[in-house]
């Protein structure tokens, strides 16, 4: 019954709880010795492709990350919440804030070309730049159908019912496999990771390769020009009524 | 107030960094939210603990052939630091459960006696407990008053033992009774008793000053009769398998005031941030950050410690001093920096809005179970009279 083969994508980020400072050079934040985790949403693409493993649909997840040597540990968390091996598509340090989407979905779209698989599951958008690009453009150069903010996947005879999160409420459609999901917050509850998980983890194969072996060029194509703190927040102004409201917005331009 | 502490993956192998990852995690979500309450009311942390169950937290040591995650101490020593920086009572439960329950078990069980009470326990639904400590005595372990007479096809026990946590919720017990009273300690023997079972009763819950949500009483055996079959081990081993599995739960016991003076520091730290004085953050204070500095000097220098016992041990050598340097230091660390949290926040330490004052409760038993801190400093120093002597 098992049959299908699921490609899951897990970037290292800071983690979500971390009080995020700007770096002095205002090129980037800070991340060096501060914690970074799996991305939130990359948790619950995990742990969903493990939960159709559980239900016998799935019969292989293969976890994938992009970025510098540490993003074995992430793999790694993968391998330990269920899935069966890793790729690491290793970037040099310092690199990998240069990776964007377009870059990403391309190395997947040829990872796709390699293994094959009829599922391809990624977080909807990583929490660092908050892209919600990934998906989408992966979907576009493979050609494959998307269902993209998933908080419902249901899996029978070739095809996927998805409900998606979108602004005016839920949406269902169904798509016809191979597809590429992004997983939304509500879509599961992931797991904790059991210690005899962790244990087998450690001999799970993570197979390690750069963007250039599989022809990609990851060169940036957007450049970031300044990154600054967002304003504080200053105080406002009371006033007594609608006319004088209107007088002080055509004061400040803002009408 | 959520610790983003980035461990270096240097000073801990990659799999028990993931493991310490794992624990902190289940410590942030489903611990701290519930530690106020298990203290406040007294509750068993049932839910919890059962969930760790599941994880593999309650059996860690134990083999895989018996169901349980078949780790080392380092990891146990990771995994109860973590825990207990959630909540010190769901931290004593676990370790009472490996260490003091199970450890005595794997050391000397037979394999019927393996399946039977090993097995079972290790899900986090059914916990053991230890019984070694009487109302007579606690450091002078040898002098144990409760004996076990040879009727035949039974064992007869009577006395009474005290400070026994887990008391009402386990299902099994290793009772240490003295089976030949002239062999003084080499007359202890140790022994598998099942709860409950007749001529076993338990006293009422003692009313403590921490770790409150974790049951503990007096446990009396008045010609409680258990089955030939109960003897774990040798007769007269007894007094050997119980310092010995001291010694290992001296580990996870370090692991807990640990894991209570990193959340004590962690306190301090957040509020420091937060509070002003004389117009600015207090943590920009001399004093203040004083104390801080001694308090993760120490927490890091028992940490350490701890790791480097647990290593010691996993690596098959002999652990008992540092092991005992461990859990010294450790506890007189969980105690110094839970003070120092509350003298750092001042009035709020002392109200149970902010949990400092909670762990200044917990802290405390950690310097008196499992081995007092002069108990410890006893061992420690005749280790090293042995090793440094001419």
């Amino acid at each position: 019954m098992a049959s299908l083969r699921v490609l899951v994508g897990c970037k290292r980020v800071i983690d979500y709880a971390v009080k995020i400072r700007v770096r002095p050079d205002a090129l980037g934040v800070v991340t060096d010795g501060v914690k970074h985790s799996m991305n939130p949403f990359d948790e619950n693409a995990i742990e969903e492709a493990v939960r159709m493993k559980q239900k016998k649909v799935v019969k292989e997840i293969i976890a994938v990350s992009c970025g510098p040597t540490q993003s074995q540990e992430t793999i790694r968390t993968a391998l330990a919440m269920g899935a069966d091996r890793g790729i690491h598509i290793e970037v040099p340090k310092g690199t990998e804030e240069n990776l964007q989407p377009l870059a990403v979905a391309k190395i997947f779209a040829k990872l796709v070309e390699k293994e094959k698989p009829d599922i391809v599951i990624l977080g909807k958008q990583a929490i660092d730049d908050d892209s919600n690009q990934t998906t989408q453009l992966l979907a576009g150069i493979l050609e494959w159908p998307q269902g993209t903010m998933a908080s419902v996947v249901e899996h029978s005879d070739g095809k996927l019912k998805i409900t998606r999160e979108v602004d005016g409420g839920l949406e269902d459609i169904s798509v016809n496999l191979p597809a590429v999901i992004s997983a939304d917050l509500r879509l599961n509850e992931p797991r904790y990771a059991t210690l005899p998980n962790i244990m087998k983890a450690k001999k799970k194969k993570i197979e390690k390769m750069s963007p250039e072996d599989l022809g990609v060029d990851v060169t940036p194509r957007l450049k970031v020009l300044k990154v600054v703190d967002p304003p504080v927040r200053a105080a406002g102004d009371k006033v007594p009524d609608v006319a004088t409201l209107m007088d002080k917005l055509k004061e400040r331009g803002h009408i | 107030v959520p610790s983003p502490r980035a461990l270096s993956t240097t000073l801990l192998p990659e799999d028990i960094e993931l493991l310490r990852q794992t624990c902190w995690d289940f410590a942030e979500n489903e611990l701290k939210p519930i530690a106020g309450a298990v203290d406040r009311d007294s509750v068993y942390p049932g839910d919890a603990v059962k969930k760790m169950g599941e994880m593999g937290l309650m059996g860690m040591v134990a083999p895989e052939e018996l169901g349980g995650a078949g780790m080392g101490y380092l990891a146990y020593a990771v995994a109860m630091e973590e825990i207990s920086r959630g909540c010190a009572t769901t931290g004593v439960v676990m370790s009472v459960n490996n260490s003091l329950y199970l450890g005595p078990l794997l050391m000397a069980g037979n394999q019927a006696q393996l399946e039977k009470w090993v097995a079972p326990y290790l899900d986090g639904d059914h916990v053991g407990c230890f019984c070694l400590s009487e109302p007579g005595n606690g450091s002078d372990a040898g002098a144990a008053s409760t004996t076990a007479i040879d009727r035949g096809d039974k064992w007869e026990l009577n006395g009474a033992k005290a400070w026994i946590t887990n008391g009402y919720e386990s299902e099994a017990a290793i009772v240490f009774a003295t089976t030949d009273k002239a062999k003084k300690h080499k007359g202890i023997s140790a022994f598998i008793v099942p709860k409950p079972t007749e001529g076993l009763s338990l006293g009422k819950k003692e009313d403590k000053l921490g770790i409150k949500g974790s049951s503990t009483c007096v446990i009396n055996f008045d010609n409680c009769l258990i089955d030939k079959d109960c003897l774990l081990g040798e007769l007269g081993q007894g007094f050997k398998i119980a310092m010995k599995t001291l010694d290992a739960g001296r580990i996870g016991v370090a692991g807990q005031a640990l894991g209570i003076a990193q959340a004590s520091l962690e306190c301090a730290v957040a509020y420091s941030q937060q509070r002003h004085a004389f117009d600015q953050p207090i943590s920009k204070m001399q004093t203040i950050q004083n104390k801080l500095a001694d308090m993760e000097c120490r927490i890091w220098a028992a940490r350490l410690t701890n790791w480097h016992a647990a290593k010691l041990k996993d690596e098959g050598h002999n652990f008992t001093k540092e092991a005992a340097m461990a859990k010294l230091m450790a506890s007189e660390t969980a105690t110094y920096c839970a003070h120092q949290a509350i003298q750092v926040l001042g009035g709020m330490g002392y109200v149970n809005d902010m949990p400092a004052e909670r762990h200044y409760r917990d802290a405390r038993i950690t310097e008196i179970y499992e081995g007092t801190s002069e108990i410890q400093r006893l061992v420690i120093a005749g280790n090293l009279l042995k090793e440094m002597s001419m």
